[in-house]
């Protein structure tokens, strides 16, 4: 965690730019955790300001990423969202019908408290560690570390007290929801994107751009290839810098 | 020459309480072997005691149980404290299988009986049907565990009689540290209320005049949905949960008792009397 002193000198508080801490890039994708990709995608679609910090910093709530701005910090990528839309006047749910904002919320929800853990679970008791997407192998003493923990934390959840096979037939339905609600449309509900495709692209991105030798990457490929399409519409749409931002590993 | 009189009757009484408290919590439970007739077609839904508001003061099997009537699936309760192999309540028995995780024994229980209350959907009514039973069942469920057992005392008000402190004690040093290792429980009281009422405004708007989610005949969600609601509608009209449905959303209490009308029309005797 970064010290008080160490996290002072890295802000302008002065300025209206917004600090995103999160952790340093993926290889094959801007973060390897979706809740910084689905804010910094966030961050872009409303052209605000920002600068993202990359280290291990965590929030006041032991997580990342986290954000601040004039001095104020926000953790949580949703109330981080909710933060920003007041300070900067955004809202990308506008042209949304009550309907449609309370299934983009449902939608929310599911992506990120349900296939967050098939994600979790996969990455962490069944993927081969080399086929992380980090810039450095993970030394096993981390590795052994992290899987403790996680363990913990998806048997508390209850995602951990489920088979590989009963994980896989849970991501599978939540994959499924995603492909037939989006259906031909470009993004979630129509021509527009909304808060809730910035999510959808930070979970989906993990699959269909770094985990590619994962099941569910095959499965989407195979039976919700327009999950895959929606995917690069986000990644042209908000990342046309993507492989420049891999490379430099900074925005 | 130090008199013991003092550190003697100490540990008698620390004893005493340890051995009350085994016995306490032993009578709760103690694991009485389970019998099952395997060679009918009734299922055994194993689930604990009745509460005395609600039929079951856990969501999951009362969505359950809702969706073996809503579905018309022959079935037995069996009231017991013993656990799935997945350590969690509700699971079901039937023909010789145990099968734990509500969802499961719904996709288990569709293919045995050949039922599907989901048919009248269409692809994307299915896919909106799950994105709220995952934002019900793993957003709004940890609200209301932290609501309840996070954040203050929690009451044993509507509770089943067996469930006495000693249990309620065990059971919220298990909740605060699984809530938290969800991640719910990392966030102030305010927070996580702040949460829930998104939840409820979401599923306030959609259904909005309808009967029920999707119309006039329920699905799994709906039965998901109840099960969750009535926790709050039901068994603690003295919170700020309930009274923000009554004052915000109150088509979400009269779905409440659409349902409860519609599928339990012994809700009244089937409660542990108060």
């Amino acid at each position: 965690m970064g010290s008080w002193l160490s996290r002072k000198s890295k802000f302008d508080d002065t300025s209206n730019t917004v600090y995103l801490m999160q952790m340093p890039r993926g290889t094959r994708v801007p973060s390897l955790s979706p809740f910084p990709l689905k804010l910094e995608t966030y961050l872009r679609m409303a052209k605000i300001s920002h600068k993202s910090i990359l280290g291990f910093s965590l929030s006041s709530k032991g997580k990342i990423p986290w954000i601040r701005h004039r001095g104020k910090d926000v953790a949580d990528s949703q109330f981080s969202i909710e933060y920003l839309n007041k300070e900067f006047g955004v809202d990308f749910n506008a042209h949304l019908t009550n309907e449609e904002k309370a299934v983009s919320r449902a939608f929310l929800k599911m992506v990120e408290e349900n296939l967050f853990w098939v994600l979790v679970c996969y990455r962490w008791f069944f993927m081969d560690p080399k086929d992380f997407g980090f810039s450095k192998p993970i030394p096993w003493l981390w590795l052994a570390y992290i899987r403790r923990m996680t363990r913990g934390y998806a048997y508390g959840h209850g995602m951990g007290r489920h088979s590989e096979e009963e994980i896989f037939h849970i991501g599978k339905l939540d994959l499924q929801a995603l492909s037939d609600y989006l259906g031909a449309k470009k993004f979630l509900f129509g021509d527009k994107p909304s808060e809730t495709d910035c999510s959808v692209f930070g979970m989906l991105a993990q699959f269909v751009f770094s985990d590619t030798k994962s099941p569910y990457c095959a499965l989407i490929k195979k039976e919700f290839p327009n999950l895959e399409r929606y995917c690069h519409t986000m990644r042209d749409a908000f990342w046309p810098d993507w492989d420049d931002v891999l490379k430099k590993g900074s925005s | 020459m130090h008199c013991n009189c003092g550190n003697t009757k100490l540990l008698i009484a620390a004893a005493g309480a340890v051995a009350a408290s085994a016995f306490i919590l032993l009578k709760f439970c103690r694991k009485k072997k389970l019998t099952f007739n395997d060679d009918s077609n009734v299922v055994y839904l194993v689930q604990l005691p009745r509460g005395k508001r609600v039929p079951s003061i856990s969501p999951f099997p009362l969505k359950l149980e809702t969706y073996l009537r809503v579905a018309k699936i022959p079935y037995e309760n069996v009231f017991s404290s013993q656990f799935s192999t997945k350590g969690k309540t509700p699971w079901i028995h039937h023909r010789g299988t145990d099968l734990g995780d509500s969802q499961f024994c719904i996709e288990y229980l569709n293919k045995q009986f050949n039922v599907d209350i989901n048919a009248h959907l269409t692809k994307e009514q299915r896919g909106v049907a799950r994105a709220f039973l995952k934002m019900v069942e793993e957003n709004l469920y940890w609200v209301l565990a932290c609501a309840r057992w996070v954040f203050g005392s929690p009451s044993r008000a509507g509770f089943p009689s067996s469930m006495n402190s000693l249990v309620l004690y065990f059971i919220q040093r298990k909740v605060k540290q699984y809530a938290y290792a969800q991640g719910m429980a990392r966030h102030s009281a305010k927070e996580v209320f702040h949460i829930g009422k998104l939840d409820y405004q979401a599923l306030s708007d959609f259904l909005g005049d309808k009967k029920f989610l999707f119309g006039d005949k329920p699905c799994e969600t709906d039965c998901g949905v109840f099960g969750m609601l009535a926790q709050v509608v039901f068994n603690q009209p003295d919170s700020p949960h309930y009274e923000v449905i009554k004052k915000e959303f109150p088509n979400l209490e009269r779905f409440c008792w659409s349902m409860r009308e519609a599928y339990w029309p012994d809700w009244d005797q089937v409660l542990e009397k108060a």
